[in-house]
């Protein structure tokens, strides 16, 4: 029993966890009620499902990257196109759909899997061109995605003349589909931002190319030595972030029933900000996809704590930003007091 | 009684899971050349860092000149007069050698930085001590003896009057070993107390006029060194000797050649290389540093792409050599620094283990979980590695064990080629006779083994053959029963002997 305890305790999960469950408690508590206008009856204004999905909802889009920015961030790698990799497939499939299927609100046979299938697709393309653009030209990926960055966005605005283009109403239907949970409940993108964070933990810590992916970030060198392929596993990586942003689109379009080029800007802060939050280590060999949906969670409760404890909107950025360097710094410090005791209890 | 330069007393530091010093107690006279010496994580670096203010003692007491003094940092030891002389320590190698030896108090005026004062400060330093080195060299483009020269500069420039070298010969070649000698000599001839802190028994009974040997945090003794015999250095700190006839007992017959090389060739790094290595068999590559041989190895492994030549391993010639092509034909090459390039150091004994050989361990892509323990574990205690248990972090490992893990992935590898380079580098005496033994095994069970070193009676103990480089090209075989360190060194040197 008390070893379970420790176990869970002392799991990279834990603190997170906690502190998600922290604030959740809080809001709860603080975040006053109302009343609910059908029914009368009165309602938490935090802790109730519309509120709840809507939260891990706004969270899954990025939560969904941030799982694929983690394989990057681990390699000692950075993507910081993968908003714009969102705009452009999220902006070129809307284009083909249109084109395929012109009027939006006509039932659309199997718009859902082509959508799906152009979009990740699209994604996966950019993120092998950032792969190979990194490893044939052995610049630093945050030089080369800094670049694709302009480069992916730069093509969505030309293409669609900066024009906000409707997608069939299918898709919306597939991604707002209720599947019995009630009015107002939609858990679609929340159940794909599940699937694809136990997916990329299964692949991190199961798989052989998850494990070099951790030698690769761990030492390059050493990696090199032990007869790893580096530049297959970088081009991975970044083919799995650019996967990743293809999957956001494609909900967040559908979702939302359009893309523009604009979609998604500055997002890639957002990711990045998950993944660290989730623990993952510039510096490498360090990272776990569950961790950083919890990373994405909690910053999108964040930002629901300014709106329902009715905090001048004007500060989330500040708020965030402090978050920010509160849960790494907080992160370093107990896992240094985590290491610390596991050494002195060997001895 | 005697006036000491410097000395601990009962000094104690614990770190998370050992005790590094236990009442461990030192003392240097003015213009004496001191040895501290002891197996590797006996204490002896621990001590020296404890004296240059690197680490703070937990307990005990530090006398300079006989007034106790207590060092937050290395910066009050240095102004106290204690200075450390330590490889991986203490500069800013993209700043110049004036920029680095005025580094805490830059000359300037009004904050506008007075290069020339800089310069004719860094000069007088360095002039002080007879080193020729530019003060507008960039310290990274240093050879690492004349980065040493600078830090001998600093520390004297600065009034130093105990001066503690931390293994300063180890990447040194032994003409820059020379030059460091004399200029300890000299140092000690003007009255600095010198610590000298290594394992490397020649270079101690060369320049040192009295040793302290550590074991296990603690003091063994202190002796002479004139009068003392290396034997009993060696007892003084293993607690035993050791010997070598055991480890040349082991022998085989050799078989077929497992591994060939033919007119090896790689620009600026050697040329026309061709030996072969048999099924059973050890040969050692010896020659100065520079002279070619971890180049040898890396390019036989694969990682050198310039490199032209052909390479046999058993039957079948290594085409296209890439590090993952040469593992599938059975080679394993353990890198000449374990921490760099033979270890991921983040991940745990049995992740390290297991990486080269993740591809055969795997269905379908995943790793299976039970192979690969029972794989780890088989070769963890094959090579009898020390630590708690095969998931403990391969960072806290001492450099013998981590050596010793480093080997352990390459035979889980099932390498049939094992290109050993300085595999006993920075382990302690002990691992070392342990690490002797298992390479002649490893041979005697069917292996051919390559191993390049740097210290003469290790390749004398361990090889078969032992093939010298000079420059680029092997220059001579000479036969390791009846080969000596002498002639060894006539091949390496390419000094004909005296007498013919």
């Amino acid at each position: 029993m008390r070893r379970a305890l420790s176990a869970i305790v002392g799991s990279q999960q834990f603190g997170l966890v906690a502190v998600i469950l922290l604030l959740g408690t809080i809001l709860t508590l603080f975040g006053g009620t109302h009343e609910d206008r059908v029914t009368g009856q009165t309602v938490n204004n935090f802790l109730n499902p519309q509120t709840l999905m809507q939260v891990a909802t706004f969270a899954s889009f990025f939560a969904i990257m941030a799982v694929g920015m983690t394989m990057v961030i681990v390699t000692t790698g950075i993507d910081l196109s993968v908003g714009s990799t969102y705009a452009l497939s999220g902006v070129l499939t809307a284009m083909v759909l249109s084109k395929l299927y012109p009027i939006v609100t006509q039932p659309a046979p199997g718009a859902v899997w082509v959508a799906m299938g152009l979009c990740l697709g699209i994604g996966l393309a950019a993120g092998l061109l950032n792969g190979v653009l990194i490893t044939s030209l052995g610049v630093h990926p945050f030089i080369i995605t800094l670049g694709t960055m302009w480069i992916f966005r730069g093509v969505a605005f030309v293409l669609s003349n900066a024009l906000s283009i409707l997608v069939p109403t299918s898709l919306t239907s597939f991604a707002k589909a209720p599947l019995g949970l009630g009015e107002g409940v939609t858990p679609v993108p929340v159940i794909a931002m599940l699937l694809v964070a136990a997916t990329g933990w299964l692949f991190l810590t199961k798989t052989v190319t998850g494990r070099r992916i951790f030698a690769v970030g761990g030492n390059l060198t050493a990696s090199q030595y032990s007869g790893v392929p580096i530049r297959r596993i970088l081009i991975i990586v970044y083919a799995i972030s650019g996967l990743t942003a293809g999957i956001a689109a494609f909900l967040a379009m559908s979702y939302f029933g359009s893309a523009q080029s604009a979609d998604a800007q500055g997002y890639e802060l957002y990711v990045i900000a998950s993944a660290v939050v989730g623990g993952a280590s510039l510096a490498g060999g360090k990272g776990s996809a569950i961790s950083a949906m919890l990373g994405a969670l909690l910053i999108e409760l964040i930002r629901q704590a300014i709106r329902t404890l009715k905090i001048n909107q004007e500060y989330e950025w500040i708020i965030i930003g402090c978050a920010i360097i509160i849960a790494v710094v907080l992160d370093r410090v107990s896992a240094r007091v985590g290491s610390a005791r596991l050494t002195q209890g060997r001895a | 009684m005697t006036n000491w330069a410097v000395e601990a007393r009962e000094i104690c530091k614990r770190f998370p899971g050992v005790q590094a010093l236990d009442h461990a107690s030192v003392a240097v006279a003015p213009g004496s050349c001191h040895a501290l010496m002891g197996e590797n994580g006996a204490g002896k670096s621990t001590l020296g860092k404890i004296l240059s203010g690197i680490y703070e003692p937990d307990s005990g007491q530090i006398l300079l000149e006989g007034h106790p003094v207590r060092f937050a940092n290395p910066m009050q030891a240095t102004q106290a007069g204690i200075s450390i002389v330590h490889q991986e320590l203490l500069f800013c190698e993209n700043m110049t050698v004036g920029e680095n030896l005025c580094l805490e108090d830059l000359p300037n005026r009004r904050g506008w930085i007075d290069w020339t004062e800089m310069r004719r400060r860094a000069k007088r330093w360095l002039d002080a001590i007879g080193a020729d080195v530019d003060p507008d060299a960039t310290v990274g483009s240093l050879p690492i003896s004349l980065q040493q020269m600078v830090q001998i500069a600093g520390a004297i420039g600065r009034g130093a009057k105990v001066l503690i070298f931390d293994e300063p010969t180890s990447s040194l070649t032994l003409r820059e070993t020379e030059t460091l000698f004399e200029q300890i000599r000299r140092l000690a001839a003007q009255g600095v107390a010198c610590i000298y802190v290594s394992h490397r028994m020649d270079e101690i009974f060369e320049i040192c006029d009295s040793v302290t040997v550590l074991r296990d945090g603690k003091t063994v003794g202190t002796r002479p060194t004139r009068g003392l015999t290396r034997d009993e250095l060696v007892r003084m700190m293993i607690g035993r000797s050791i010997d070598t006839a055991s480890v040349r007992a082991i022998r085989t017959q050799p078989g077929e050649p497992l591994l060939r090389v033919e007119g090896l060739t790689s620009p600026h790094r050697f040329r026309e290389v061709s030996f072969q290595v048999r099924r059973g068999e050890v040969v050692g590559f010896a020659g100065l540093v520079g002279a070619g041989r971890s180049e040898v190895a890396q390019a036989i492994f694969g990682l050198d792409p310039s490199a032209t030549g052909r390479v046999w391993i058993g039957e079948r010639e290594a085409v296209r050599r890439s590090p993952a092509s040469m593992m599938r034909l059975g080679v394993g090459l353990v890198p000449e620094d374990r921490k760099r390039q033979g270890l991921v150091l983040g991940m745990n004994a049995r992740e390290n283990i297991s990486l080269p050989s993740l591809a055969a361990l795997s269905r379908l892509g995943f790793i299976e979980r039970q192979r690969e323990y029972d794989l780890a574990r088989r070769f963890f205690e094959a090579m009898d590695v020390r630590a708690p248990h095969v998931d403990a972090p391969s960072a806290g490992l001492s450099g013998g064990n981590q050596q010793k893990l480093v080997m352990a992935k390459w035979l889980a590898a099932d390498c049939r080629v094992l290109l050993l380079d300085e595999p006993t580098r920075g382990v302690d005496v002990g691992t070392k006779s342990e690490i002797h033994h298992m390479i002649r095994r490893l041979a005697a069970e069917g292996r051919a083994v390559m191993v390049i070193s740097s210290e003469l009676p290790e390749l004398l103990t361990v090889s078969d053959r032992i093939l010298a480089m000079r420059n680029g090209r092997i220059v001579g075989e000479v036969d390791a029963d009846s080969a000596t360190e002498e002639a060894l060194m006539r091949l390496m040197t390419g000094v004909e002997a005296a007498t013919a």
